[in-house]
């Protein structure tokens, strides 16, 4: 394998932690600094040097150490090597600060050894947040994922979601209630959300709630999860009924049926185009985003003349989407509670 | 055709999709009229914390500003000034079409402070407002202008009804310090407050309360289980509260620091502020009564300092006289700009106070706030009583005890003070300090202090801001000192410091009284 010089120092696997120390003594001006542990697993081919990158950038807002792992599962041989390099910033014009990164490859049975040699190298005591890139494979397994306080992955990179989501679903269902679970997909709709919700703060606007007789919800083609997400969101919170039938949302609003419409929308720069509730007497509330913009226009009141506003985008780069998700930390249980609903509408019970 | 005219006149629901998103308290839409509107608060703090708050998504749909003042300009040309205000001081930057959305609900009423004319046409203006938003009529008067004026606004606030909201909404004033200038200058303006305001819906804004790290103290107090066993006259010798300043009387402040002075200016409302939440037993909850009951018990716990002897004994005032800041030559206090050549204002203040409670018998707090000090900080340092003079200590007679420091500004973090053995054959020991800074640690900068208690105000949470009661029992303290300084036939001297320097060497002398010293910043 060619080694990218982005990914630092080779060092041997037994000394990594020496080796880090020393690096240390050699900087005097620098300031290592850590508040979490970041591991990102990949079995993409260049993914350690790609994720290097990606760190590069994270590591502005949010120091760690960082463990990149670079798995190739079939590969004939076995072996195991590491790479350690350091982030380094200016923070508030002055200081340089880091965040120390060891870089694993691991090939062949060698990826067996993973929660020892990976998980060896944690900064105790500080919370682990798991990235998981691309589809889960068999080494998602619930030892593993036992040693982790967060897990993130991202359900848009999944060619077959049924098959994906079944074992993330069976995965959750042995874990710990303590462990976070983050799909990027619903948090690329955070900010919709926030700017949807705060259309209802208003006491006056909340009471049309159970008056809602449609949804449309525009999104990106490859963002379709993204939208039953929203669906799911909306049935959960708001008491909606129904599910997947004969491959059409049929859902209820109390009594009234509920039109519910997903419609891809090509042109849309980020997964959601738009998502707008109207209720029977023509009153609307929608969150949309103009192509190219970093905002959402609101609109809520009826429907012929709205009071409108704006509230800021999802981000649309994955390095911002992950910055904005460990900022927000927390247990995410409002995600935890929406999947039964989300298992529905998508139909995967089934699958 | 008007944003609630089309809803249901149901009773108030709550908002079940804010589930799991926030767990603030959510903002109302208002209108925010702002009196003082072209000075410079406005320009460089509210106006930019309300487009932050914008920018980020939490102004409330609908929500719009109105700037009160007396000069002539129109709405489009009040908008245009601070817009230039806000390219230059907004904490995230300036993107045109926020603005220019922000903007939209920015609106100039011109008027003198005590033409009630001027209140009849604001009125109508909120009125029309108000009918544009539909839903309540939130309004939040914030009284930016100078202190003098804040007794004809509120009165013809009152004249006009406008502190009576329309349609079930709430009426809320903000005003700034100084809350007065003594006791009864205070009562007065308390008095003039609740004439037109009840006192829940007064928020008496200080802006080192909405500091991240002035909230972050009663997360480290109360968050954590190692600390709070620790905090009492057991194991702390002594806390000290800094204040320093590089700045003089630049900028034509002279006039009014000279009517004031750094126990007044300083003392009064921020450190003490500080203090009452470093020493005040833990809350009931964390509502707002909650939370500044807990904080009144420190005020009133306040050994007062009553006669000239005890000032003296207890009190350093001083004014600095000609030095260096910044390798740069400064005038001494007396010959700064509109300062009065035979001024007895102290630039400079220091305080040993002590609670009389169970907790803090015994533990004295230093206080300290100084102009055209070596460097600007504000931090608080509680130090531990030493170790028991045994084992390693009794080899070390000069052992020094732990320190822990919460920075306030700049720099803002917490530091821990220990004693580690330095490496080799011989036991040797120094103190080491464990550092954790708000910068490196979380790279994302903090709210301004403004957008935090901006957003409070109009969600109704008085937790961070001052109530009456504190305000005027901090006063009761304050003014025995100004009495014994400007009103006995022997005041206590005004002591003198170089520019430049840390200080009097009488405050040095007030602290090696009781064997101790000024933490060296």
């Amino acid at each position: 394998m060619a080694t990218p010089d982005i990914l630092g120092l080779e060092v041997p696997i037994g000394a990594i932690e020496a080796r880090l120390r020393k690096l240390w003594e050699a900087d005097q001006a620098s300031t290592k600094a850590s508040l979490i542990n970041f591991a990102v697993y990949s079995e993409s081919p260049d993914a350690l040097a790609a994720n290097t990158a990606l760190l590069a950038e994270i590591t502005r807002d949010h120091s760690c150490r960082a463990l990149l792992i670079g798995a190739r599962l079939d590969h004939p041989d076995s072996n195991a090597r590491a790479w350690i390099t350091a982030h380094c910033h200016l923070a508030g014009g002055r200081k340089s600060v880091c965040s120390e990164q060891i870089a694993f490859q691991l090939d062949g049975k060698a990826i067996g050894r993973i929660r020892n040699v990976v998980f060896a190298h944690l900064e105790s005591d500080l919370p682990v947040v798991l990235w998981w890139q691309g589809e889960f494979s068999r080494i998602f397994e619930p030892r593993l994922l036992g040693l982790v306080d967060r897990l993130i992955f991202d359900s848009a990179t999944w060619g077959d979601f049924a098959a994906q989501y079944r074992m993330f679903a069976e995965a959750l269902r042995l874990l710990p209630d303590r462990l976070a679970v983050h799909d990027l997909e619903w948090t690329r709709t955070y900010q919709l959300r926030l700017a949807l919700a705060a259309l209802f703060d208003d006491p006056a606007a909340a009471a049309r709630l159970p008056d809602i007789a449609q949804v449309r919800i525009a999104h990106h083609p490859k963002h379709r999860i993204a939208a039953l997400y929203l669906a799911a969101w909306l049935a959960e919170r708001l008491g909606w009924q129904g599910g997947l039938v004969l491959g059409n949302l049929d859902l209820r609003n109390g009594s009234r049926a509920l039109r519910v419409e997903l419609a891809p929308a090509e042109s849309a720069s980020g997964p959601i185009a738009a998502l707008e509730l109207t209720t029977e007497d023509a009153a609307c509330f929608a969150v949309e985003r103009d192509p190219g913009t970093p905002y959402y226009r609101t609109r809520s009141g009826p429907c012929a003349s709205p009071h409108r506003g704006l509230s800021p985008a999802d981000p649309d780069s994955l390095v911002r989407l992950v910055s904005a998700q460990l900022e927000r930390a927390g247990t995410n249980t409002l995600f935890r509670r929406i999947l039964p609903v989300f298992t529905r509408l998508a139909g995967t019970e089934s699958a | 055709m008007l944003l609630h005219s089309a809803m249901s006149p149901e009773p108030a629901a709550t908002n079940p999709l804010r589930e799991g998103l926030s767990s603030r308290a959510l903002p109302a839409p208002c209108t925010i009229v702002i009196f003082g509107a072209t000075g410079d608060l406005t320009h460089r703090k509210l106006i930019p914390a309300l487009y932050n708050i914008a920018a980020d998504g939490e102004l409330p749909p609908g929500t719009a500003v109105v700037g009160f003042a007396r000069r002539d300009k129109s709405s489009e040309g009040f908008r245009s000034e601070l817009e230039a205000a806000n390219r230059e001081h907004s904490r995230q930057g300036h993107q045109d079409p926020v603005w220019a959305e922000y903007a939209r609900h920015i609106h100039y009423h011109r008027s003198e402070f005590e033409d009630p004319e001027g209140y009849r046409t604001l009125g109508e203006q909120l009125a029309a407002i108000e009918a544009r938003r539909g839903g309540p009529g939130n309004r939040l008067f914030y009284l930016a202008c100078a202190p003098e004026y804040f007794r004809p606004i509120l009165a013809r606030i009152a004249e006009a009804g406008l502190n009576r909201a329309p349609n079930g909404g709430w009426a809320r004033v903000i005003v700034e310090k100084p809350f007065g200038t003594d006791l009864p200058s205070a009562q007065r303006l308390n008095a003039e407050l609740a004439a037109t305001f009840p006192e829940h819906e007064t928020y008496r804004i200080d802006h080192y309360l909405g500091k991240e790290t002035a909230q972050n103290l009663m997360v480290l107090r109360f968050g954590n289980a190692i600390f709070e066993p620790l905090w009492n006259n057991r194991f702390i010798d002594h806390v000290q509260i800094t204040c320093s300043e590089t700045l003089g009387m630049e900028g034509g402040r002279g006039a009014y620091y000279d009517a004031s002075g750094a126990l007044r200016d300083m003392v009064q409302n921020h450190l003490l502020q500080l203090l009452s939440l470093v020493a005040m037993e833990p809350p009931v909850d964390l509502s707002a009564d909650g939370v500044r009951d807990a904080k009144i018990n420190v005020f009133r716990s306040l050994r007062p300092l009553v006669g000239p002897e005890a000032v003296a004994r207890n009190v350093v005032r001083a004014q600095y006289t000609a030095g260096s800041i910044d390798g740069r030559g400064v005038p001494g206090y007396r010959e700064e700009d509109r300062v009065r050549p035979d001024s007895m204002t102290e630039p400079y203040v220091a305080l040993r106070l002590h609670l009389d409670n169970w907790r803090w018998e015994g533990v004295p707090f230093y206080i300290r706030m100084g102009k055209r000090l070596p460097k600007k900080a504000t931090e608080i340092s509680v130090h531990f009583r030493k170790a028991p003079g045994v084992l390693f200590n009794r080899m070390h007679v000069e052992m020094r005890e732990n320190v822990l420091v919460m920075r306030i500004q700049p720099d803002e973090g917490i530091s821990l003070r220990m004693i580690s053995k330095i490496p080799g054959a011989n036991l040797r020991m120094e103190p080491v300090k464990m550092d954790f800074h708000y910068r490196t640690s979380f790279g994302k900068a903090s709210p301004e202090a403004y957008e935090r208690l901006l957003l409070d105000a109009m969600s109704g949470d008085a937790t961070l801001f001052a109530r009456r009661d504190e305000v005027e029992t901090a006063w009761r303290f304050i003014d025995e000192i100004e009495h014994a300084w400007h009103e006995t036939a022997a005041p206590p001297p005004m002591a003198q410091y170089p520019a430049g320097s840390w200080g009097p060497a009488e405050a040095d002398a007030l602290l090696a009284g009781d064997g101790r010293i000024w933490r060296r910043l």
